[in-house]
């Protein structure tokens, strides 16, 4: 396993300007002949907020409260943590078997497609967190010593993503219906990732299913140390209808950390392995 | 010591037949469906699977040339495969001594909405090259390709040949050490096809080893020292140009009239008075002895042709040379001699007979050829032999 891992590492890295073209052609793709230019990568993030803010309205109505700033800063954050995976895993779901022409036909390391993927996902990210950082202080947030803990959690994320990438990419390729499993899932997936809400309103019992989703410590992670200024070396509960809930629990942070790094791993020794198989099943 | 740059060692290549399950939905019932009916022994060759590769080996020293040729689905295409990383054999091993370069589809890497400049640091990269290489090349690729000022343009306004050539010159700078080329000669005009030729007859010449798949056989000649001919998947001859090239004639590989099914006429031999497979200098005379049988009383016009490659050179029958067809009578037995001089330029030439009864109908055709190769007069060039001499006293 870990001699396909450093194989695979030192094949991309020998191909790395195959790889910014690639990630090139994507992001020119994208914007050429696109109406939106650049709208186009704060679109995702701007939507998922409003249809957040429409949940979270009926919600604070419901129950008697109402909606502040706060509330828009810790969905926006996450909006566009979620933006990046969901906008990487579906354009790199489909990177191998979009781009058969090349399998078939020339050979370099095809890792570089889903991670030119993630790459070029990545730059449409970028915008939206320089974005991001514009508004914030304007939804109330100040600076921080615990936004120390936003560089991590973004190296999470990419991992993560790019471990999905690896493992969906390699899937679609054998068996073309993952590509519509995956689009489902995602579609859906914003409901057990608690983007429009936090784990502790589903009551101790729930935050912690909820927490068992990777994705969980790292978004709520980037939320917690950007809006709430909260160090995440340290557990935080809060009173829900008199009750003591979680919060944020230190170990989420191992937990999706060991998942991120160890997807990669998984994900990086199996796309080695049937990459050779690639031409002949595509 | 010679230096070998492709060494390839007993290679086999399964491939299975049909429809295979690539999507989820059908995989999972089909699974359970094998696991309630027990394993199946792994290993054999199944039903439905086909070798595309039997048991082939060879070798090519660095700084030659090796031709690859054979019919359609001879394997051809899944060897360049194999060598280029791009498939696994089932068994068999191979090695490549140097960094390869294939020019394989060479606009496979292009894409419609960019324009030529960026598809050409696009495609270089996806064969291979580094950014700085690139950009050091850059202005002879286009220089090669004539592309000129539609650089800048997206390539999905080219025309297929502007596109054929840019793709082939990014290619050409690739430098690579050996060199894979799989028909791609055949791209853009008849002034581009001659600055491929000129451009791999260089490359050969500065050492680089290639291994050249055409069912051109002219270009094959020209630009290789062997050759290999596949058939089937199995290596059905290999070593020396001429002989190669002359077994691929001899099983076939162009156009053939169809054969009526239940033939009367069959011919029992067709040779030359030197033999099967003759190599003879330009303007040699040569007489072929075709011997065929009748089963039933027929008026015939048997026919005599050479070829080179999809070339027709000449072809004529008894009937359109004498007026009249010929009869055999029921169990006849005739001989019929055909003669000729080898006024050709150098070259391999199939020479064939075939037989064709008054209706039309073919009963036989080019089952038993000869192989003429022609040698070369190294004080002639040109496209055809017409024997030129000096007479003598040609100084008055």
């Amino acid at each position: 396993m870990l001699a396909a891992i450093k194989e695979s590492s030192i094949e991309v890295w020998d191909h790395r300007d195959l790889l910014e073209q690639l990630t090139l052609r994507d992001i020119k793709l994208r914007y050429k002949q696109a109406a939106m230019g650049f709208m186009w990568a704060v679109f995702m993030p701007c939507l998922i907020v409003l249809s957040g803010l429409i949940i979270r309205y009926a919600m604070a109505r419901l129950s008697g409260t109402t909606l502040v700033r706060a509330d828009i800063a810790n969905i926006a954050v996450k909006g566009v943590g979620w933006a990046f995976f969901v906008g990487a895993l579906g354009f790199a779901t489909a990177s191998l078997v979009g781009n058969s022409n090349l399998v078939t036909k020339i050979y370099f390391p095809r890792e570089v497609l889903p991670l030119s993927s993630v790459a070029a996902q990545s730059f449409d990210t970028a915008i939206g967190l320089v974005t991001l950082v514009v508004i914030l202080p304007f939804l109330g947030v100040v600076g921080h010593v615990s936004m120390l803990w936003v560089p991590l959690l973004l190296v999470l994320l990419v991992l993560f993503t790019t471990a999905a990438s690896l493992f969906l990419s390699c899937a679609n390729l054998f068996f073309r219906d993952v590509k519509y499993i995956v689009q489902i899932v995602l579609m859906f997936g914003i409901f057990f990732t608690p983007i429009f809400f936090e784990p502790s309103m589903l009551g101790t019992r729930g935050a912690h299913l909820a927490m068992l989703n990777p994705l969980t410590g790292i978004l709520e992670g980037m939320r917690l140390s950007i809006v709430n200024g909260h160090n995440l070396m340290y557990p935080l509960t809060t009173l829900v209808h008199g009750v003591e809930t979680p919060v944020w629990e230190p170990w989420e942070l191992v937990y999706s950390a060991v998942c991120a790094v160890g997807g990669m791993i998984g994900a990086t020794a199996m796309f080695r392995k049937l990459q050779p198989l690639f031409a002949e099943f595509i | 010591m010679t230096d070998i740059a492709v060494e390839i060692d007993s290679l086999w290549k399964k491939f299975r037949r049909g429809e295979r399950q690539d999507s989820l939905r059908d995989l999972i019932p089909a699974a359970v469906r094998r696991t309630l009916s027990g394993p199946r022994p792994s290993g054999e060759l199944r039903e439905d699977d086909f070798w595309a590769l039997r048991d082939v080996s060879f070798a090519v020293e660095r700084g030659t040339a090796l031709g690859v040729i054979g019919h359609n689905g001879a394997g051809k295409s899944t060897l360049l495969k194999i060598l280029t990383r791009l498939l696994q054999p089932t068994s068999g091993s191979y090695v490549t001594r140097g960094r390869i370069g294939a020019l394989i589809e060479v606009t496979a890497g292009f894409h419609q909405d960019l324009t030529g400049r960026e598809n050409v640091f696009l495609n270089g990269a996806i064969l291979g090259m580094r950014k700085a290489d690139i950009a050091k090349r850059f202005d002879a690729i286009v220089e090669f390709s004539g592309i000129g000022e539609f650089i800048d343009t997206p390539v999905k306004r080219y025309s297929s040949g502007m596109n054929a050539r840019l793709g082939f010159s990014i290619a050409a700078h690739l430098e690579p050490e050996i060199l894979i080329v799989d028909e791609v000669l055949s791209v853009g005009d008849y002034t581009f096809q001659g600055k491929c030729i000129r451009w791999m007859q260089n490359v050969l010449k500065n050492g680089t080893t290639v291994i050249f798949v055409s069912h051109n056989m002219d270009a094959v000649l020209a630009l290789c020292n062997s050759a290999i001919l596949l058939n089937h998947g199995r290596v059905a001859a290999q070593g020396e140009l001429a002989t190669v090239v002359a077994e691929y004639y001899k099983t076939g590989g162009h156009w053939a009239p169809k054969v009526m099914d239940n033939p009367t006429v069959t011919t029992i031999s067709f040779s030359s008075n030197l033999g099967h497979d003759v190599v003879v200098p330009p303007g040699e005379q040569l007489t072929f002895a075709h011997t065929f049988t009748a089963a039933e009383t027929i008026d015939l016009t048997p026919g005599f042709f050479i070829r080179r490659g999809d070339r027709m050179v000449t072809d004529t029958s008894y009937a359109r040379m004498l007026g009249h067809p010929l009869r055999l009578r029921a169990g006849e037995t005739t001989t019929l001699r055909w003669s000729l001089s080898m006024n050709l330029p150098a070259g391999i030439y199939e020479v064939g007979c075939h037989i064709e009864d008054i209706k039309g109908g073919y009963h036989d055709y080019s089952n038993k050829a000869c192989v003429v190769t022609v040698g070369d007069d190294p004080r002639v060039k040109g496209d055809s032999y017409v024997g030129l001499k000096l007479e003598e006293g040609c100084i008055d």
